[in-house]
């Protein structure tokens, strides 16, 4: 990968799903070229193929056609956990961990953490104001913390992509303000690239690029 | 540490919250580590102890004579000089008829030398009255309790002994007579093996009876303390003896017996070890209902990069966990019961009544134990493998989930 590359190039991208003898074209041909540093956004109707999308480029899902790359190479799962991160509408913490302990599972795929990793956690919690939680399990956490966990837990690994699904989708307007904010001021400071999936139009307005999913095809 | 194994530890022993679920798993694991170190240790100790009164009643060597040896006294004195002998006694036996107020028996006589069968064995510790022994004469026999019960005599009683010796004399129209003796005590060791009919009386009474003049059929030896009664036997049978006699262990004489004992418990071990698989089989649905409830959990950890091979790690490793807590704790509540088990047992036969019952049924009035190492491992190997394989249809069910699907469930 060179400098120059772009973070995410998918091309053609495309997923049916069978029902019975129905098939429903989720994605018909999706182009998709994200910069370094550069955040989009995506918005779509319920149901037009948003996460399908968003599965896709995390490489969570194979696709029925189409290339997709990370980084300029060719996206495979056992480099998932360096090259990006993921923030889902429903936080997915561990229950029995503590704050700072799931932010440090990021760094866990990848080797028991030391020092060096215990501090960026730290860091990362105080970025997303949460030191006085770091000890707090998710359980002890409001919705609106719970995602600020799971978004320093997607930047733990340092990733060059950041996919987010509807972050905000289980947050109340304020809240989920505060974490927009949050996540692209992080992102900025970073240099992290940003696709971020929301229905909110004002969201979506303070990212660089605002495409729509219509028909399975992005615009 | 990777992920997988922090992972399970958290997963069963979460931070701030009791281990409900766990420790059920575990306990199933260790009440049948448990009880499997308890069984084996007192069957062991029923073994050991049984294997003492063979050594206690026939010494820890026999030296059998092919036929029988006419004059024991050579023979007698150079196994005595042979090192690592402490003691001798020369015996004669051989299955007689014994016919006491119209029933017949057809027991072993069992002829010992008064004088010295007590260097080699223990024989008083089991003859009651205890004096008996010494009293014994060429006139008086010592019945085993059992077969005095069979046949209704009682100490004091006079019975009747024919040995095969008169079939030969009526083949020659010698007029016969059967022996008459006294039975001046009762004998009771405490197993049925060593208790079925037996009668004890002199060697010279025993000669009589199967006609060998001065002869005998063999020695009983005991060893010197700290010496291998195997050492000892290749040595007689090196040097000591001739090519007519032979010295056999008291293990290789009681060969089949003790088969049949180590049988006995290697059948119990594996009856029981299905508690153990009982256990597993708990552990199997505790974690298989962890991976559903935490389906959406393993579908993040595929987010985050892991390998769904080491998914399936830290379910096995959640297994592995539990059986080796499980079956740690197990070993020690088996000790811990074993250690009060004479407390458990009279107090069990206080309750009952049965105190009198007990001492009369076993010859040890306290429970025994004895638990061998080999026991103890096959045990620990054992259950901490079954509960680990336990794991495996948990594993394998975590590993299958794809991200996607396991995200998108509720
Ligand atoms: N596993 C599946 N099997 C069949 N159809 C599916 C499956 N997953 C998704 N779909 C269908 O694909 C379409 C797109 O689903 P997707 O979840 O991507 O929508 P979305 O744009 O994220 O919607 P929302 O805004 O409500 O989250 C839907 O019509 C859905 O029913
Ligand atoms: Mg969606």
């Amino acid at each position: 990968m060179t400098r120059g590359d772009p973070v995410l190039t998918a091309t053609g991208l495309q997923k049916f799903y069978q029902s019975g003898d129905r098939r429903i074209e989720v994605l018909r041909s999706v182009d998709l070229t994200v910069a370094a540093g550069e955040s989009v956004s995506i918005r779509g109707e319920s149901g037009s193929g948003k996460s399908t999308l968003l599965n896709l480029l995390a490489g969570l899902d194979s696709a029925d056609a189409g290339t997709l790359a990370w980084g300029g190479a060719p996206a495979k799962a056992s480099r998932r956990a360096v090259f990006l991160g993921i923030v889902f509408q429903s936080f997915y913490l561990i229950p029995e961990i503590d704050a700072r302990a799931n932010v440090l599972m990021a760094a866990r795929m990848l080797k028991a953490p030391g020092a060096k990793e215990r501090a960026r956690a730290d860091e990362l919690l105080q970025r997303v104001g949460l030191t006085e939680r770091a000890t707090h399990l998710p359980t002890q956490l409001s919705g609106g913390e719970r995602q600020r966990v799971a978004v320093a837990r997607a930047l733990m690994n340092s990733p060059q992509l950041l996919l987010a699904d509807e972050p905000t989708g289980n947050l109340d307007e304020h809240t989920g303000d505060v974490v927009i904010e949050m996540l692209l001021a992080l992102c900025r400071e970073t240099g992290t690239a940003l696709v971020l999936v929301t229905h909110n139009v004002a969201h979506a307005a303070k990212t660089g690029r605002q495409l729509v999913l219509t028909n399975g095809r992005l615009a | 540490m990777p992920w997988y194994l922090y992972l399970a530890f958290k997963q069963l022993f979460p931070t701030g919250r009791f281990p409900f679920f766990t420790a059920i798993s575990v306990l199933g694991v260790t009440l049948g580590v448990a009880v499997l170190v308890i069984v084996t240790s007192v069957m062991g100790g029923f073994g050991y102890e049984i294997r003492r009164m063979i050594v206690e009643t026939e010494g820890e060597i026999d030296v059998k004579a092919r036929g029988y040896v006419a004059d024991p006294r050579e023979i007698l004195a150079k196994v005595r000089a042979t090192p690592g002998v402490a003691a001798a006694t020369p015996y004669a036996k051989g299955a007689v008829a014994v016919l006491a107020a119209g029933r017949t028996a057809y027991p072993m006589f069992r002829g010992v030398d008064v004088n010295s069968v007590e260097s080699v064995t223990q024989l008083g510790r089991f003859v009651n009255p205890r004096s008996s022994l010494a009293a014994l004469d060429d006139d008086s026999v010592i019945m085993s309790s059992a077969l005095a019960n069979s046949l209704g005599v009682r100490i004091g009683d006079k019975i009747e002994i024919y040995s095969p010796l008169i079939i030969e004399k009526m083949k020659s129209d010698e007029v016969f007579l059967p022996r008459e003796f006294r039975v001046i005590g009762d004998l009771y060791i405490g197993h049925q093996q060593l208790d079925s009919s037996t009668i004890y009386g002199t060697v010279r009474a025993a000669q009589d009876l199967y006609g060998l003049g001065k002869g005998v059929h063999g020695i009983y030896v005991r060893v010197k303390d700290g010496e291998n009664e195997h050492a000892v036997v290749a040595r007689l049978n090196a040097t000591t003896l001739p090519p007519t006699m032979r010295a056999f262990s008291w293990m290789e004489s009681w060969e089949d017996f003790l088969w049949v004992l180590n049988l006995e418990k290697s059948i119990n071990f594996f009856l029981l070890l299905f508690i153990v698989i009982i256990a597993a089989f708990s552990v199997m649905s505790s974690l298989l209902i962890s991976v559903v409830r935490k389906t959406r959990e393993i579908g993040l950890l595929g987010a985050l990069g892991a390998r769904a091979r080491d998914v399936a790690l830290c379910f096995c490793a959640q297994a592995f966990i539990i059986g080796v807590t499980g079956t740690l704790a197990g070993v020690g509540l088996g000790f811990g019961v074993l250690a009060i088990r004479n407390d458990l047992v009279h107090g069990i036969a206080k309750i009952m009544q049965r105190q009198d019952t007990l001492r009369q049924f076993y010859q040890f009035s306290d429970l025994p134990s004895h638990t061998l190492t080999s026991d103890l491992v096959l045990t620990v190997v054992m259950s901490i493998v079954i509960s680990t394989l336990a794991g495996l249809i948990p594993a394998w069910r975590a590993a299958r989930l794809k991200p996607v699907e396991a995200l998108r469930s509720e």
